[in-house]
């Protein structure tokens, strides 16, 4: 499954979980850090607390009374204001207890979480609820007076301001690295189109010769890129080098081997020998044989052909120019309604292959006129199709028989090479092509052939 | 009626060559494309056979440099590679008509006879003046519906008139139609040639132009078979 997603997601998608996963991490990181120092500052701010209450303690006077507005801040005279102190004197039985006013008669617990273990002289700090339920940031120091007196200092005054801090800073924190992220994507994404633009840009240019809109990859590309483009080049140019000589050799064969048989069936033809006569025969199945095979060679040569695009017109006017000539003595005109623009997606060679034996089997049965018509079809399908007609006004052929053309298909002409009706190659080819083939009533009389083929 | 034939396979040359002249045509014969090109431009043919698949120079060059130098013979194309693009090819290069190899020598004599005929601008193949009617398909030449027998060159004679009926035929130009370039020429012989046709036709068509030549007429009216002796 994973093997679908592009290289661009791929890329993008794991770009995208690191640098989130990676932000998480840092910002976990950040605020615990920033809690810490925003605890650090406000526990100094309560150790001058301790350490004043730690002197009042010491220079206390004979009955043992201490100063409860020795620490100076109305906010410890205020009931339930959130800041508390509270002297313990454990040595006595049971504990004398001193505590601020604030505290309104309530008392102060101890530290349940004991962030930093004193060693007795170091205040201990922690969170405690406090006598209003709200939460307290909590010093606690113990204390040994040289005369054997116990005391337990607390200090404790209301966290919100803490938490206020802390919450302020880590929505802006959020704030900030979900933008971070954002940028962080949307860079992300530049990057990887721009990094695989080169690859865009080579799966384009091999779509165009597909296409047949261009029969090479140029540009230049970067160098991790450069090979696999003048391979492919190299590719192309192979397969068009071994498509040629095939092509060649075909045309080759076919002279070396037509001549000769031109020399023996003349030769034979004047004799009556039987000889001669098994000649004559001997050498028309060596004729068609010849043809048949040298077709369907040509024919296998072509298949591989890939990104060439064909003007259709141009191949048609050729074709007029020469069966004007070809059937001069029967005058016919030919009507000629082809698009310049109209294209085919294949060799030129094969084009002319189809539409002049079609056009000549036309010519040969047509009374006056031949007409030739052609345009790109707007199906439904993806594929863009062109279709050609060829119509003649000669005696056509009954519905049957054109089924029976079409249904029996090439077996109808190879029986009689150059007197049938000229169909096998054509269809043959065409559907090499992915096209297709049919027989219709021409609207001027005579038959009509209708070939579709893959346009451009 | 001269022919030039250019084709590299000699049996296949010399096959057609025969059967050209057992048809009553001079023919020539070159075996490559510089040969064939050079006959073709300084000979005057009535026709050409032309090979595609010629070694040196291939047959559509040559054929191409004959029509740039303004040769208008009618051209018959030999090919082995019957494909439309080379037909197509050979068309746009000058050429008149084509023939498939493998081919029965009959076919190629009748799309030459079909050249020769419209090139001189016949729609027929049976050419008619007056009372003398050639068929180009068996050569068989008659006057009023009876059958003459002509040797070989009496029937290029009147063929070559026939074809240009109604034209005055000088003697240099029959001479150069009639003959193959291997026959010793002498254009003092075609005055013996038109005496004897004259004869044998019986029928005065053949008009002597003093100073000019030949010219090849449906008989006057007052013109009687048996005043056409001279």
């Amino acid at each position: 499954m994973a093997r679908r997603f592009s290289i661009a997601t791929r890329l993008f998608v794991s770009a995208a979980v690191w640098s989130i996963a990676i932000l998480v991490v840092a910002g976990f990181v950040l605020s615990t850090i920033q809690r810490r120092v925003t605890e650090r500052g406000f526990d100094e701010r309560l150790q001058v607390y301790v350490q004043t209450m730690a002197a009042n303690i010491a220079v206390r006077n004979e009955n043992n009374v201490i100063d409860p507005f020795g620490l100076g801040d109305p906010r410890f005279s205020l009931p339930l204001s959130g800041w508390y102190w509270q002297v313990t004197r454990s040595d006595v039985d049971p504990p004398d207890i001193t505590a601020s006013i604030s505290l309104f008669g309530g008392r102060l617990p101890r530290i349940e979480e004991v962030t930093t273990t004193a060693n007795g002289k170091d205040p201990s700090e922690g969170y405690v609820t406090g006598p209003d339920e709200r939460r307290l940031r909590m010093l606690e120091r113990s204390l040994e007076m040289p005369d054997g007196a116990k005391y337990l200092v607390q200090i404790a005054a209301n966290s919100e301001e803490i938490e206020t801090n802390v919450e302020s800073f880590r929505w802006a924190m959020t704030v900030s690295f979900a933008l971070l992220a954002l940028a962080l994507g949307v860079t992300t994404a530049f990057q990887v189109r721009f990094g695989l633009l080169p690859l865009a840009r080579l799966s384009n240019a091999i779509g165009a010769i597909r296409r047949g809109a261009a029969d090479r990859i140029d540009g230049r590309y970067p160098d991790d890129l450069a090979p696999l483009a003048s391979e492919v080049n190299l590719l192309i140019d192979a397969n068009r080098e071994i498509l040629e000589r095939a092509r060649t050799q075909v045309g080759n064969l076919a002279h070396a081997l037509k001549t000769p048989l031109s020399v023996l069936v003349n030769e034979a033809a004047n004799d009556d020998t039987s000889l001669a006569g098994k000649v004559r025969e001997q050498t028309t199945l060596m004729r068609d044989q010849v043809n048949w095979y040298l077709d369907r060679a040509r024919a296998a040569a072509r298949a591989g052909s890939i990104g060439i695009v064909s003007d259709v017109e141009p191949v048609i006017r050729g074709l007029e120019r020469a069966f004007l000539k070809i059937y001069a003595d029967k005058a016919l005109a030919f009507e000629i309604a082809v698009p310049e623009d109209l294209k085919f997606r294949g060799e030129r060679q094969d084009l002319e292959e189809m539409i002049g034996n079609l056009m000549d089997n036309a010519a040969k049965w047509a009374d006056r006129a031949v007409r030739v018509s052609g345009r790109l079809m707007t199906e439904e399908t993806q594929r863009v199709l062109i279709e050609i007609e060829i119509d003649d006004d000669g005696p056509g052929l009954p519905p049957e028989t054109r089924a029976d053309v079409i249904k029996r298909g090439r077996r109808l002409d190879e029986s009689k090479p150059g007197s049938g009706l000229g169909l096998s190659i054509v269809a043959d080819l065409a559907s090499l092509y992915g096209g297709s083939l049919a027989l219709d009533v021409a609207e001027i009389g005579g038959l009509r052939v209708r070939l579709r083929l893959p346009g451009a | 009626m001269r022919l030039l034939v250019v084709e590299d396979d000699r049996d296949l040359n010399r096959q057609l060559v025969k059967a050209f002249e057992q048809v009553g045509y001079a023919v020539d014969e070159a075996f490559d494309g510089e040969e064939g090109e050079f006959l073709g431009e300084t000979e005057p043919y009535d026709a050409v056979v032309l090979d595609i698949g010629l070694p040196g120079k291939d047959g559509v060059a040559v054929l191409e440099a004959w029509r740039k130098a303004g040769r208008k013979m009618p051209v018959l194309v030999l090919t082995a590679r019957d494909r439309w693009s080379e037909k197509v090819q050979a068309f746009d290069a000058g050429a008149d008509d084509y023939v498939t190899k493998p081919f029965h020598l009959e076919e190629v004599l009748a799309r030459l006879r079909a050249l020769v005929r419209r090139a001189s601008g016949h729609a027929s193949s049976d050419l008619v003046c007056g009372p003398v009617r050639i068929d180009t398909r068996t050569s068989r030449v008659s006057v009023n519906d009876v059958t003459i027998k002509l040797t070989s060159l009496e029937y290029r004679l009147i063929s070559y008139l026939m074809h240009h009926a109604g034209r005055v035929v000088s003697r240099t130009e029959l001479v150069e139609h009639l003959y193959d370039q291997d026959f010793d020429r002498d254009s003092n012989t075609i005055e013996v040639f038109v005496g004897r046709l004259r004869k044998k036709l019986g029928v005065d068509a053949i008009r002597t132009i003093r100073g000019l030549g030949y010219v090849l007429e449906p008989p006057g009216n007052v013109v009687t078979p048996s005043a056409s002796a001279g």
